[in-house]
């Protein structure tokens, strides 16, 4: 991406501007500056952005400062909650970060208005310093980050946090967060979880990590076959699809006291669930029969209507971020393709033109757009429909097959499930189908669901 | 026991017709007619086979296993019972289906105190959610076509396994075919 500069105060004023219009700002317009952007080394820059182009921060972010002879545990976790920072701030994509070795050619004295000029020289707008401590015989982890803007040397953020060596990640995270809310105006993803499918264990189980992969911990242990986590929008409750009673059927997670409570078991197969956004009721597919349809409950798995009557399969139903409509799968067209209806079962439409076989709607936070998997050519790949424009983009491109897209709450970022390593894994991309990466490694990972911001 | 040498009878009645060889006179009297196991699509609705006499003395007997794991064997082994085959992303049945439900639908008859398990499968091309939908709907083609042969519906249960269970796991034509198929699994009496 381009880099473009410009006053960190118009910045901080655009950000103010942006969080005060709306809670994820996805596209920034600027109106033309009238200078061109001149050579780093100070100086006020302007920059002109483009429709599509996000401004990123040019943060100077030094090595973190740790004292000398530090135990190994100690040392690891030290290590563990930098490098899980500058990750996360990167994940974020709203930053164009210079770490060490980008700043090695910098003489920093110690003196904060000498070394902030340093930095500067560097083009950058503003700098992180980090300080990590221990405790307690080196049983607890202290950290300190700062944030200064480096051309007034005015102080925008700072925190201190303690916790156990095992808290490392979990310090970075809350910090990155603070940092992308205070600059990009917006909230972080990296106290997010994504729940999954694995077989690692032998047999097929509800998983959760972090939403950069670490932390894994598994959710079920019904030793049978169980799939389609859904997560309720408090992050409290996950529901998912098993085998364990026999029949496929509905089941309900509380991820604090780890009980399971069915939700449906009747009739022959209950499958895909999705929450309405205010957590009350679930929208999924149910067989009697040869007849597979889409119906809603409430949790408690009464008050069950009917949403589809088609004679075809109707499936996989992903309920919209505003509640107001649910996307789902039919065969009626003769092959599966992805639909859209209000959340009433009224007003049917068909969203996916191409490919042969489209499944697995994931809706973007705005409520704008559906991500799901398309088969163009032997395999499949991940696509995204405009609801508004109605047009459709590939994301991914014949790396293995990719299906199962998940959006982060966000909307910048989609999980997903590929084989292009050779076997099932979830990977995390851009929402432009960019810098993908791979989260899982053990076993055969699929199945994700992007759960939500934590409660503020 | 007595259904068990009807059933006998009816495989040796067919090997002259099978052979060509002119017809013995058959050994029971004329409901020999509902027995007819060459491949012949089957009328909407058969009436039950009535009871069968006495065994002669040169009918061989075979008890069925009374393992169920071996009894399976035993039934696909001699073709009593055989799973039906689909085509890509459908779940109709073809000709091929519809006499091999047939034949299902004999067995079971002639048997009712076993229950039946239809299993509905997938091959690993489409996707997992989709599959399973699709395999409720293969296992319960299957299942509405034995109940429209007089199969009684209570002993039959149909569950869908999607692509979650295979049967082999090769990228092959061959492997994809195999996995596409409503599987029945006797799983024990009444």
């Amino acid at each position: 991406m381009p880099r473009r500069l410009f006053p960190l105060s118009a910045a901080i004023v655009v950000a103010a501007l942006v969080a005060a219009a709306a809670p994820s700002p996805q596209q920034q317009t600027q109106p033309p500056a009238t200078a061109p952007q001149a050579p780093p080394g100070g100086g006020d820059v302007t920059v002109i952005l483009e429709p599509g182009q996000r401004a990123l921060f040019r943060l100077a972010f030094p090595a973190a400062v740790k004292p000398a002879g530090l135990a190994a545990e100690a040392d690891s976790a030290a290590l563990e909650l930098e490098a899980t920072l500058r990750a996360d701030l990167d994940a974020s994509r709203g930053f164009a970060i210079q770490g060490p070795r980008a700043l090695a050619p910098l003489t920093l004295t110690g003196d904060r208005v000498h070394d902030f000029e340093q930095y500067r020289s560097l083009g950058n707008e503003v700098v992180l310093l980090a300080e990590i401590d221990v405790e307690r015989g080196q049983d607890r982890i202290v950290f300190e980050g700062r944030l200064y803007d480096l051309k007034s040397g005015q102080s925008i953020l700072a925190k201190r946090y303690r916790g156990a060596l095992s808290a490392a990640r979990q310090i970075a995270h809350t910090f990155a967060d603070e940092v992308v809310q205070y600059l990009l105006g917006r909230r972080g993803i990296a106290l997010t979880s994504i729940a999954f499918a694995s077989d690692r264990t032998g047999s097929k189980e509800i998983w959760a990590m972090d939403y950069d992969g670490g932390d894994p911990r598994q959710v079920t242990a019904h030793k049978s076959t169980s799939l389609s986590p859904a997560w309720r929008p408090d992050g409290q409750t996950l529901a998912y699809a098993s085998f364990v009673g026999g029949a496929p059927g509905l089941y309900l997670a509380n991820l604090a006291t780890g009980r399971k409570t069915p939700l449906a078991t009747q009739g022959d197969q209950n499958i895909s669930p999705s929450f309405s956004p205010d957590g009350r009721r679930v929208v999924y597919s149910r067989a009697f029969g040869a007849s597979t349809e889409i119906v809603v409950a409430d949790l408690n798995g009464g008050n069950v209507s009917r949403l589809t009557y088609s004679s075809a399969i109707d499936t996989n139903p992903a309920w919209s971020p505003k509640g107001t409509e649910i996307a789902f799968s039919s065969g009626r067209a003769g092959n599966p393709n992805v639909y859209v209806m209000d959340a009433e079962g009224t007003n049917v439409r068909r969203i996916s033109f191409g490919g042969n076989y489209n499944d697995g709607a994931s809706w973007s936070p705005a409520g704008d757009a559906v991500a799901y998997a398309s088969r163009m050519g032997p395999a499949f790949d991940v696509v995204i429909s405009d609801l508004v424009t109605l047009e459709t983009k590939t994301l991914t491109h014949g790396e293995g097959s990719n299906e199962e897209p998940s959006f982060s709450p966000d909307g910048q970022h989609i999980a997903f499930t590929s084989t292009r390593s050779g076997q099932k894994q979830i990977w995390v991309m851009d929402r432009d189908g960019g810098n993908a990466i791979q989260l899982t490694r053990e076993g055969r990972n699929e199945s994700p669901a992007w759960g939500p911001y934590p409660p503020e | 026991m007595r259904r068990k040498s009807w059933l006998w009878v009816g495989l040796l009645l067919t090997i002259p017709v099978i052979t060509g060889c002119p017809k013995k006179p058959p050994k029971t009297p004329d409901q020999t007619l509902a027995v007819e196991t060459t491949p012949v699509a089957p009328p909407a609705k058969e009436i039950a086979a009535p009871k069968p006499p006495e065994p002669k003395a040169d009918i061989e007997e075979e008890a069925l296993p009374s393992d169920i794991v071996e009894l399976n064997r035993v039934l696909v082994e001699r073709g009593l019972i055989g799973d039906v085959y689909f085509a890509f992303d459908k779940y109709d049945l073809g000709d091929e289906s519809r006499d091999r439900l047939a034949a299902n639908a004999r067995w079971i008859r002639e048997n009712p105190s076993y229950l039946f398990t239809i299993e509905g499968h997938c091959d690993e091309r489409g996707t997992n959610e989709y599959n399973l939908a699709l395999g409720q709907r293969r296992a319960s083609a299957a299942k509405d076509y034995l109940v429209s042969l007089g199969v009684d519906a209570g002993s039959l249960v149909t569950i869908s396994y999607g692509e979650e269970r295979p049967f082999c796991t090769d990228s092959s034509e061959d492997c994809w075919a195999k996995n596409r198929r409503a599987h029945f699994v006797a799983i024990g009496r009444r």
